[in-house]
């Protein structure tokens, strides 16, 4: 018996160690390996998520695809190729932290916490917590939900500050987007609490866009940064140059423009103070 | 590329409490979902042998249906499923008083029951069948043989895999988190979300299933050394855990 524990031990050991033991800066293996490969969403719609032609698209990736891979094929003297893998809020850490990707391009808050194991970019898109709800909906913000079934996604900011702020809400975390739309839609919640540019998504998807509504003030700050291995900062410049070029230069805007603008897939305009507020992270060169 | 191991967060602040919480969600939803399913598997594993044609059809098709179907569909099943089925009134009640852990209970008992009866079968069939004639001709019902006679016997054999079922149900409750049931892998990724420690959140859930599969393996031995039939299941003592 004894034994048994001690094989437990050792492996677990093992894939501990596995995890740490890594020489190799990620500016040297995308050099060697000609690839990129960032961890991003198929659902999480216009930031990533497969769309009608069955292509693997969106604003976080396209911004990988325009600002950060020319200014990586700059840097290192050769063209770099991007691989595509699957994260999700669970698995983008330890994703990271395998060396399976390079870089986490979703939908990912830059938070204190997070940043004690992970480093993060400038921030490319600011957004904050509101309530999708049945058009009608007595909820109209996070002073109206006491006691009324709310669900979250599992491993969101959101989550943490309706626990925080009204404990007396009936809080049901779902692991994905769409479990927490169809139980909003068969009413086992009567508001679901997403970042306010998901649940914009969401609502630009779902089959009858009329029937829901955004409600509420931003009731967090949600800067969304891509993020990567701590201590790497070779790595870490190369990437927040792609994107402060892309800001000073416009293209980030262009980018913006097609996914949020009154023609993108989820018209969401940029305020004059985002704006102001992205274009001040530029330092000069 | 260093990753700070900080195995401090697993006990300080609220952390504790959570796991502590998702142990006794896990331990609940499994104790009471594995009820309901030794009670079905018992049922529809005796239907599934006596000499009635209708109760064996109705058992085989209880046992296809429920351990074919992913328990992941059976979790949606009881949880989104079901409730638009009940009146208004109800739906509501239920809404507000942890329909998902109910959910997970149902979903767990009927997967689980279907696998189990398998189990009760077998167990049944390994009895001699002129077990069962004895206990007929002394005047026993079928249902009196299967009450007093074949079923207990049955459960007496079937100990090993039975803790095996048992051991399956408890890691599988961890499905019951995809409709939003608190229980231990959930708190452990509320772990992660809190404090962005993610090794350290999935080892102490590895660590605790461990301890919990084995603390069950230890009990489950001892009841199998304890309710053996000599001549039956028992040939020598070798198998000590």
């Amino acid at each position: 018996m004894k034994r048994i524990y001690f094989f437990w031990l050792i492996s677990l050991l093992c894939i501990a160690a596995g995890g740490s033991s890594q020489a190799e800066t990620t500016l040297e293996k995308i050099d060697k390996s000609g690839i990129l490969t960032i961890g991003t969403r198929r659902g999480s719609p216009p930031f990533a998520y497969i769309n009608q032609n069955n292509d693997w698209v969106g604003f976080s990736i396209e911004l990988v695809e325009k600002a950060v891979l020319p200014a990586l094929s700059k840097k290192l003297n050769k063209q770099i190729k991007l691989e595509k893998k699957e994260s999700t809020p669970q698995t983008r850490i330890p994703l990271l932290t395998a060396n399976s990707v390079d870089l986490i391009a979703e939908t990912m808050t830059d938070t204190q916490a997070r940043r004690d194991s992970v480093d993060f970019t400038l921030t490319f898109f600011v957004t904050g917590a509101q309530f999708l709800v049945k058009k009608g909906s007595p909820i109209k913000g996070l002073q109206t939900i006491a006691n009324r079934r709310v669900a979250a996604q599992q491993g969101s900011t959101n989550a943490r500050i309706v626990r925080e702020r009204v404990p007396t809400a009936k809080l049901l975390e779902f692991p994905d987007q769409p479990a927490a739309f169809q139980a909003l839609a068969q009413g086992q919640v009567q508001a679901y609490t997403n970042d306010g540019i998901q649940l914009a998504g969401l609502r630009a998807k779902a089959p009858k866009p009329d029937d829901w509504a955004v409600v509420g003030d931003f009731f967090s700050y949600e800067p969304y940064g891509m993020a990567m291995r701590k201590n790497d900062s070779d790595f870490r410049q190369a990437v927040n140059v792609g994107l402060m070029d892309a800001i000073s230069t416009g293209r980030y805007f262009e980018i913006y423009e097609k996914w949020f603008g009154p023609k993108g897939e989820v018209p969401y305009p940029l305020s004059a103070e985002t704006k102001r507020f992205l274009q001040m992270q530029v330092v000069p060169k | 590329m260093t990753y700070q191991f900080s195995w401090t967060v697993l006990w300080s602040g609220q952390t504790g409490a959570w796991l502590l919480q998702g142990i006794l969600v896990t331990l609940q939803i499994s104790v009471l979902g594995w009820l309901a399913a030794v009670a079905l598997g018992i049922i529809s594993g005796a239907f599934r042998t006596v000499p009635i044609a209708v109760l064996r059809w109705l058992a085989v098709c209880y046992v296809e249906f429920f351990r074919n179907v992913p328990l992941l569909v059976w979790m949606f099943f009881w949880y989104f499923g079901m409730p638009p089925l009940l009146p208004e009134a109800m739906r509501e009640w239920l809404l507000d008083h942890g329909a998902e852990f109910w959910a997970a209970v149902c979903a767990l008992g009927v997967y689980h029951g279907a696998r189990f009866s398998e189990v009760i079968r077998a167990g049944i069939l390994s009895i001699p069948k002129t077990q069962f004639e004895a206990a007929v001709s002394t005047g026993l019902t079928v249902l009196q043989a299967y009450r007093l006679i074949i079923v207990p016997i049955a459960l007496r054999l079937i100990v090993p895999p039975a803790t095996n079922e048992t051991l399956n149900l408890l890691k599988n409750s961890s499905v019951a988190l995809t409709i939003g049931v608190a229980e231990l892998t959930f708190q452990t990724r509320q772990i992660e979300t809190y404090t962005a420690k993610a090794f350290e959140a999935l080892a102490a859930g590895t660590i605790i299933y461990l301890a919990l599969c084995l603390a069950i393996a230890t009990i489950m031995s001892r009841v199998e050394r304890r309710v053996a039939i000599p001549g039956m299941i028992v040939r020598g003592q070798s198998s000590e855990f």
